[in-house]
């Protein structure tokens, strides 16, 4: 899958398991492609590199095979767009001035002192500018909103407008767990700086304080996909940095200041530094490449005057992380900077797509079906005009038989679908109502559009390069397509298009906190159990120090109930590095108790 | 649950298995490439095979503006259902009749007032309101003989009260069924009248009747929920579960097909029923809360009930109501394995040779602590 919880980080130091070509089935609809797109040649599928255009020739090769052409309108199945493959920092600098006409803009008679990029590292998302202005100090810079009920704003009493907010990250260190849990909501970097930038400030500087894990550190600059600046100028800086503005503040140092934010009081506000300015400079370096989606229509081959809803979309996404450079890589030391085949993420699924596509090709049909192989879900049609859309991301690795069908809420008919195709197909389904998992069909639930993903689980060599194409399971495979395939040929023949449901969100609102505990588990995603269900747990990291291993079902964290996968990454947003935790969980049927120590994550 | 985390704190002692693998292969020794066969409605079960294999009729909460059960046939090979029931009411448990095209089950729909309790039932449920599953045995249930060919449906029984849970012969001439029907056509006590009103399967009793309802016979005599008679498969014998008075332990019974010679098959101490043969002939399949009140699991016992029950499935929730397929190759069963509390029904393949090896190797049963 391509993007997950913030909380999941798996890594391991397991030795690479090269591919060694199996037993060729002849009659699988899918092994020769899932050879092909994970082969060493295709070099890991990077979008935008040259692996990722041999694959599209391929794809574009076997689609003409099957008699599907370019979408209306368009001579090419390439649809090509720019994305940011990564950001660096450019060379941001800082400099402090300080003396008693600060205030006036002017620096005369004043010492000043300028920053190596060791001491400053702008934020992913800042603005590329130069500032120059006084310092007001803005706590942990949190605002909670209005509607919260809860009244804890950093701002308040604070003009900050034109001036730079210096505020501290995370949040107060030492309140109580329900404040936490609150305040941790929002302490994302982006939403520190909406506030920041709401608040009319021109610029916001980071400081992880003397009391948070990780103090003093810079903040290693995130892989940020998105095209341009938030507006307003972030950086990150040192807790030397930090020091050096604070020595204009007299007769309190940064951590005694932080001492009295950390209890959580609202009462405990921020201030203007004195006699003192700061000239910040930041240089993001956005490096933007080009990636094709591809994407192809077998036409309807009788009149679709009478449905409604005329297109059905069938997509899977057949890029992959290259050789792992751009952070997304779970690769252990030994076989890091490999080629990360992607075979089951997700050269499996695009195998699914062209082979349903191929066992439709030759059979009539009252609707057009678009075959969507795309880098990200971009809908290739009017979706007005689109009647459910089919995701397959990560097929390939069935265990048990079965299978997960994700977002089975957004039509009220998927379920008469579904159980008609799998009495045929007989798969152990795992149905998901929920359409705000980490796949593509969330772009098309958010359009109205009735979906489905079909997903067959995690395993240990999710990206890593030993997810070769000897480990998939094609029996399976094949019966997914199948599967699929029965579901479109029910969709082509319907009249009416399916109704769309909207499925709540249960997630709460607000900023994602970044999580910064690191617990060593591996949850499952596959099976929707009441809890988190622990698919492994990293060797020596504290989830196996604590005593918890593959199977168990973590119920309570730190007096928390844990129902699902947010619960539990909300929960991990308040726990203490360092500070045993609590951890009820259930094996076997039975509830244990253990002490989860969490280690800080960088 | 406190129950249960004893029960399971307990088997864990005397089965001491160290992971979560060792536990489930137990299940893969018998059932194997289990599958999920309902999706659609709320909660569907008591799955039942045609005598060729090919079909399973079941009952499902799935009818648009009915909150009850209606009846469905689900035809294997092409995944395709059909509703048989009228759509309207309460209906129960279904049986295909060998050598015809008649399929019996019970229905309220003569019920003047069903429309109404549908409405009612509905109205709770929109009103978010929530209460424990439970089967209300309404006395207007009958038992219907519906023609598949026809459409035509024959009334098999009259008399009030809850008449249902019927099966045929193996050679479609005759049906067992469920009646409640002693709580109306005597004058009861004062105590019988006030369990009446909290436990009316506290009436329920065995019958009898040829296939077209003539010659209805009681052959049991005993209080306490006596339900779900089946025939052996050849005919000689009827099994089906005995409830103790209270309502809260129940054994698997077998009786021949006049009622006599009725014997106990297990002494579980604990509420085990839904008892059905493998058509060897060499056990019963049944469901029991062994483990935990909530907590229902398949078992088997020899048919002689000389050796003590072998667990069959290892999963939270219900598993239950499990029926061999007519060549004993495949279970259908009742199951809320995959999530929440309703029930969906199962298939899986299985093992019939394992199944006899796991039988050989267990223990005798032990003397019942009763007696």
């Amino acid at each position: 899958m391509k993007r997950r919880p913030a909380a999941v980080l798996v890594i391991s130091a397991a030795t690479a398991l090269w591919a060694q070509p199996g037993p060729r089935a002849l009659d699988s609809k899918t092994r020769v492609h899932v050879e092909a797109l994970a082969s060493d040649g295709f070099d890991g599928r990077l979008t935008g590199s040259a692996g990722e255009r041999l694959a599209g020739d391929y794809i574009v090769t076997q689609l003409q095979k099957i008699g599907a052409r370019p979408l209306p309108g368009r001579s090419d199945y390439r649809l090509p767009f720019e994305f940011t493959a990564g950001t660096r920092d450019g060379g941001s600098s800082i400099s402090i001035a300080s003396g008693p006409s600060v205030a006036s803009g002017v620096v005369s008679g004043s010492s000043q002192s300028s920053m190596s990029r060791t001491e400053v590292q702008a934020l992913s998302f800042s603005d590329n500018a130069e500032v120059t202005a006084p310092v007001v100090f803005a706590g942990y810079g949190l605002v909670v909103p209005d509607s919260q009920d809860f009244g804890y704003d950093s701002y308040t009493g604070l003009d900050v407008k034109d001036k730079v907010v210096l505020v501290l990250r995370y949040f107060p260190e030492d309140a109580d767990q329900k404040t936490r849990g609150i305040l941790a909501r929002y302490s994302d970097l982006r939403y520190k700086a909406m506030a920041a930038r709401q608040h009319g400030a021109k610029a916001m500087l980071v400081v992880t304080g003397p009391r948070s894990p990780n103090a003093g550190e810079t903040i290693p600059m995130s892989f940020d996909t998105a095209l341009a600046g938030s507006g307003i100028v972030a950086a990150s800086i040192s807790g030397n940095v930090g020091k050096a503005i604070f020595t204009g503040v007299s007769g309190k140092t940064l951590e005694e200041v932080q001492r009295s934010l950390d209890s959580g009081d609202p009462h405990v506000t921020g201030f203007a530094i004195p006699n003192l300015s700061v000239t910040i400079h930041t240089l993001v370096e956005r490096e933007k490449q080009t990636g094709y989606n591809i994407a192809a229509y077998l036409p309807a081959t009788m009149g679709t005057a009478s449905v409604a809803k005329p297109w059905i979309a069938l997509g899977a996404h057949y890029d992959h992380l290259g050789h792992g450079g751009n952070g997304l890589s779970l690769a252990g030391k030994e076989e890091a900077g490999g080629i990360h085949h992607g075979a089951d993420d997700n050269a499996s699924g695009t195998a699914a797509v062209l082979a349903v596509g191929e066992a439709i090709s030759t059979q009539p049909r009252h609707r057009n079906v678009v075959l969507d192989l795309a880098f990200a879900a971009r809908p290739p049609i009017v979706l007005d005009q689109l009647a459910a859309y089919l995701n397959f991301d990560m097929v390939g690795r069935m265990q048990d038989n079965k299978l997960t069908v994700q977002a089975t809420g957004t039509s009220p008919l998927w379920a008469k679908i579904i159980e008609q195709a799998n009495v045929v197909a007989g798969f152990d389904l795992q149905l998901q109502q929920d359409p705000y998992q980490p796949t593509d069909v969330a772009t098309f639930n958010e359009a109205s559009v009735p979906s489905l993903n079909f997903f067959t689980g995690t395993h240990a060599d999710y990206h890593r390069p030993s997810d070769t194409a000897n480990k998939i399971n094609y029996e399976d495979l094949d019966r997914v397509v199948d599967f699929a395939a029965a579901i479109t040929r029910r969709l082509e023949d319907l009249d009416q298009a399916p109704p769309f449901s909207k499925v709540q969100q249960t997630q709460p609102g607000g900023g994602r906190a970044g999580v910064r505990v690191f617990t060593g588990t591996i949850p499952d995603y596959s099976t929707e159990v009441k809890g988190l269900l622990l698919g492994g747990v990293m060797a020596g990291g504290p989830a196996e120090q604590a005593g918890l291993q593959k199977g168990d079902v973590i119920v309570e964290i730190a007096g928390q109930s844990i129902t699902n996968i947010y619960d539990y990454t909300y929960a991990l947003e308040v726990l203490k590095v360092g500070q045993p935790a609590k951890v009820a969980y259930v094996r076997l049927g039975e509830r244990k108790e253990t002490t989860l120590t969490p280690a800080a994550r960088k | 649950m406190q129950i249960l985390r004893t029960a399971l704190a307990l088997l864990l002692v005397v089965v001491p298995l160290a992971s979560q693998e060792a536990w489930s292969s137990h299940e893969r020794d018998f059932l194997t490439r289990i599958r999920r066969l309902t999706v659609e409605g709320r909660r569907a079960g008591e799955g039942y095979w045609s005598p060729d294999g090919k079909r399973i009729v079941f009952q499902s909460e799935r009818e648009p503006g009915n909150p009850f059960y209606q009846i469905y046939v689900l035809d294997l090979s092409s995944g395709e259902t059909k509703r048989i029931s009228s759509g309207l009411g309460k209906t129960t448990c279904a049986f295909f009749r060998p050598g015809s095209s008649d399929i019996l089950f019970g229905s309220t729909d003569a019920d003047p007032k069903s429309k109404q309790l549908q409405d009612e039932e509905n109205a709770f449920r929109a009103s978010g309101k929530e209460r424990r599953y439970s089967w209300d045995y309404d006395p207007e249930m009958d038992i219907y003989a519906y023609n598949e060919k026809t459409g035509a449906k024959k009334r098999l029984t009259t008399a009030r009260g809850y008449d249902a849970e019927g099966s045929y012969s193996p050679d479609g001439q005759w049906i067992v069924f469920t009646s409640m029907r002693d709580a109306y056509n005597r004058t009861l006590t004062e105590a019988e009248k006030k369990q009446l009103e909290t436990d009316p399967s506290y009436f329920g009793e065995i019958y009898i009747m040829r296939a077209d309802g003539s010659g209805q016979k009681r052959l049991t005599h005993v209080p306490g929920y006596d339900g779900g008679p089946f025939f052996t498969h050849d005919g000689t014998r009827v099994v089906w579960r005995r409830f103790d008075e209270k309502g809260l332990i129940a054994d698997v019974w077998t009786m021949k097909p006049d009622g006599t010679d009725q014997r106990q098959i297990t002494d579980f101490g604990a509420m085990s029923w839904a008892p059905y043969e493998h058509p060897s002939g060499d056990y019963f399949l049944f469901a029991s809360n062994k483990l935990g009140f909530e907590n229902f699991e398949i078992f088997m016992v020899d048919t002689a009930g000389t050796k003590e029950p072998v667990r069959i499935t290892y999963s939270d929730g219900f598993d239950g109501l499990p029926v061999p397929s007519p060549d004993g190759k495949m279970v259908a069963w009742t199951s809320s394995r995959s999530g929440g509390s309703a029930g969906q029904l199962f298939l899986a393949q299985w093992n019939h040779e394992k199944a006899l090896e796991a039988l050989n190797r267990a223990p005798l049963r032990k003397p019942s602590k009763k007696s």
